[in-house]
C-alpha cells in the first residue's frame, strides 16, 4: 500500500490516514475506545457503504480492529484503533502540525501583488 | 495546542452525545416523582422499589431504542472513570441515607442535644443539600451541565418547602421539580427519536457491504 507521500519534497504523509473520511474516522477513535458502526456513521456523517470501504482500508493498514460478536443473537460489531493505528494518528498530527508550522505566512506577498 | 484542542472538542461532543437521548432526566424526574407519590399516599414502598424496578426497564428501553439510533461506543480515561465516580455517588448517597436513619434514631432521643434537634427541625434542607448536592456533583463527574440546573432546582425547592411561611408540603415540592424533570426529559427522548430514526438494516458487519 502506497502510505507514504512527499518523500521527496522533505516530509512524509501518510496516506491510509490522510484522505478525509479517514482521517475523521480516526480521529473519533482515537478519542473514544471502541465504537460500532453506527455510531461510527452517526458521528462522521458517512453512509454505511463508505465507512465500511474506509474502515476495510484502515483495517488492512493494520490500524483498527475489527471485532464481531453476536448480542442478543444479532451480529455486532466493534471497531477500535490498535497501538499501531493510534501511534500513526499521533505521528500524522506531529507532520502536519510540522508542515504548517514551517510555512512561510502567505498574507505579506498576497497583499503585495495585488498593488 | 490547537490539535489537542480540537480533539478534545470532538471527544466531548462524541459523548455528550450519548447523553442527547434524555433518558438520564427522565429517569431523574420519575424517581423524584415516586418519593413524591410515596410520600403523599403513604406508600412508601413505591419510592423503594422503583430504582431495583427502574433500571432493568431504563436499560432495556436505552437497548431497544438508542443503540439502534446513535450506535454505541466505549470511552477512554477520564470517562470510564466518570462514570465510576458516578457509581461512587450512588453509594456514597445510599449510605447517606442509611446515615439519615441513625441520624433521625439519635436526634429523637431525650437526651439529644440541641444542635441535633435544631438539625432535625430543618430536616428537609439537609435532604435538598444532599441530593442536590449528589446531582450537581455528578452533572460535574459525567460532564453533563443540566444536571447542575436540576440540583439547583430541587434545593431551592427543598429549601422553600423549609422556609415558606405558609409551607406547603414535601410531597407536592416533588412533583413540581420531578414532574418538570420528567418533561424534560420525555420532550428530549421525543426529539431525539424524531432526529435520530431506526437505523435501517443492515445495521453492521463490513461483510454484508
Amino acid at each position: 500500500m502506497p502510505r507514504q507521500q512527499g518523500e521527496e519534497a522533505g516530509f512524509e504523509i501518510d496516506r491510509a490516514i490522510h484522505e478525509p473520511a479517514r482521517l475523521l474516522i480516526t480521529a473519533h477513535l482515537y478519542v473514544i475506545e471502541s465504537a460500532d458502526y453506527v455510531f461510527l456513521m452517526q458521528n462522521t456523517g458517512l453512509t454505511w457503504g463508505n465507512l465500511s470501504s474506509h474502515l476495510s482500508k484502515l483495517e488492512a493498514a493494520g490500524y483498527v480492529e475489527i471485532t464481531k460478536e453476536f448480542v442478543e443473537r444479532k451480529p455486532h460489531t466493534m471497531v477500535k484503533l490498535t497501538d499501531e493505528g493510534r501511534a500513526a494518528f499521533d505521528a500524522y498530527r506531529r507532520q502536519m502540525k510540522a508542515l504548517f508550522e514551517d510555512l512561510p505566512d502567505g498574507s505579506t506577498s498576497s497583499t503585495l501583488t495585488r498593488k | 495546542m490547537k490539535d489537542r484542542a480540537a480533539l478534545r472538542e470532538v471527544e466531548r461532543r462524541v459523548w455528550l452525545r450519548t447523553f442527547e437521548h434524555g433518558l438520564w432526566d427522565l429517569a431523574v424526574g420519575l424517581l423524584l416523582l415516586s418519593f413524591a407519590v410515596g410520600i403523599l399516599t403513604e406508600f412508601y414502598w413505591i419510592s423503594a422499589i422503583v430504582v431495583p424496578v427502574g433500571l432493568p426497564v431504563m436499560r432495556g428501553l436505552a437497548r431497544r431504542t438508542i443503540v439502534p439510533r446513535i450506535g454505541h461506543a466505549t470511552f477512554r480515561g477520564r470517562r470510564k472513570r466518570s462514570l465510576a465516580h458516578v457509581q461512587l455517588i450512588l453509594a456514597a448517597l445510599a449510605l447517606a441515607g442509611g446515615g439519615m436513619f441513625a441520624f433521625t434514631a439519635f436526634a429523637t432521643r431525650e437526651a439529644a442535644p440541641e444542635w441535633a434537634i435544631w438539625v432535625r427541625s430543618h430536616f428537609i434542607v439537609a435532604i435538598g443539600l444532599i441530593w442536590g448536592g449528589a446531582l450537581g456533583v455528578a452533572g460535574w463527574a459525567v460532564d453533563y451541565p443540566r444536571l447542575y440546573a436540576y440540583g439547583g432546582l430541587l434545593f431551592g425547592a427543598l429549601l422553600a418547602v423549609d422556609l415558606l411561611p405558609t409551607g406547603y408540603p414535601l410531597g407536592h415540592a416533588l412533583i413540581g421539580v420531578g414532574g418538570l424533570i420528567a418533561l424534560v426529559g420525555a420532550a428530549l427522548f421525543i426529539r431525539f427519536l424524531r432526529r435520530y430514526p431506526r437505523h435501517p438494516a443492515p445495521i453492521d458487519g463490513a461483510d454484508d457491504a
